[in-house]
């Protein structure tokens, strides 16, 4: 469900959603930017997160940089009678950072989708194998990533023009 | 390499980076820093590449926006000329080259589900490769928001 956001809720997102300055009030520059106050600025955004319209605050690492050097999709075949189950509990696995179930294609019958993240190859296989005997999963394929082909985040409402 | 405050740092400000006028001084007075130092370390972070950005992440459906993943089957010498066209759309956030048949697999977040398909319509015609799956997510079990470092 999408939530009804006004104009300066979209240029809020719009000036939040890039690289936030590492200075001593990134808000007041920002807010400048906005031609809004700090004050107002800071309580549009606890807003948003209070809505859950922000999900995450915050820095995103480089994996690669930070210790996590291997990362696999992995494509799991689950019966969908126990898909909430399987769901669950491969979510509670540490290395493994998301866990989608997606419909499955003629082509393509897998159904639960899980990023695991691991020093190396080896190590995210592992993590997989444990996964499916757990979870008593038999049918899955590792998609390791072999080339980053484009890694950007989304901006949303940037045609939203400035109002105040 | 990261020292012990340096990871602090990090474990700190993923998932909730305050939201206050001087988040630093927030975060030095948590950690027994001050103000300059925690400033000084996160840019070097920045520089380093560790971080890649500070800022805040949505949640697609609420801000009226829909988002899926995208797979499909290229011939090897297609690869290049592909993924120029797909990541032409700013909608396709993420792109990955991946070892399987059905090789290549990204995001694409739109206005809504048809401007998706019509979009995928036009990067088949584009493109001549008219293997591509449409994944949505029907459940979503788990998005992390925080690596422990």
């Amino acid at each position: 469900m999408s939530e009804l956001l006004t104009d300066t809720e979209k240029q809020v997102i719009a000036s939040i959603q890039g690289d936030m300055p590492i200075v001593e009030r990134p808000y007041e520059q920002i807010a400048s930017r906005l031609g809004m106050s700090e004050a107002r600025l800071l309580e549009i955004l606890r807003d948003l997160v209070d809505r859950g319209i922000i999900r995450r605050f915050g820095a995103t690492l480089r994996h690669q940089k930070s210790g996590f050097r291997a990362n696999a999709m992995v494509a799991w075949q689950v019966d969908e009678t126990r898909i909430d189950a399987v769901g669950k509990l491969m979510a509670s696995f540490q290395a493994v950072s998301h866990c989608y179930r997606r419909d499955p294609t003629d082509e393509w019958p897998y159904n639960l989708y899980t990023m695991v993240h691991g020093q190396d190859e080896a190590d995210c296989r592992q993590t997989a194998e444990k996964m499916a005997r757990d979870a008593a999963v038999d049918r899955y394929e590792l998609l390791f990533s072999r080339r980053e082909l484009k890694k950007t985040s989304m901006q949303y409402f940037r045609e939203v023009k400035s109002e105040v | 390499m990261l020292d012990e405050f340096d990871k602090s740092i990090i474990n700190r400000i993923q998932a909730d980076f305050p939201i206050d006028s001087r988040p630093f001084a927030r975060i030095a007075m948590e950690l027994g820093l001050n103000e300059d130092e925690v400033i000084r370390r996160v840019k070097a972070m920045k520089d380093s590449g560790i971080v890649r950005r500070i800022g805040a992440n949505f949640v697609p459906g609420k801000v009226g926006f829909v988002s899926t993943l995208c797979a499909a089957r290229v011939p090897d010498e297609k690869i290049d000329s592909f993924s120029e066209v797909v990541n032409r759309y700013p909608g396709v956030t993420h792109n990955y080259q991946r070892e399987n048949t059905i090789n290549i697999w990204f995001t694409f977040i739109a206005r809504s589900t048809e401007e998706i398909e019509e979009n995928l319509a036009r990067i088949r015609a584009e493109t001549g490769v008219d293997h591509i799956m449409n994944l949505p997510a029907t459940k979503v079990f788990k998005i992390r928001a925080q690596f422990e470092v």
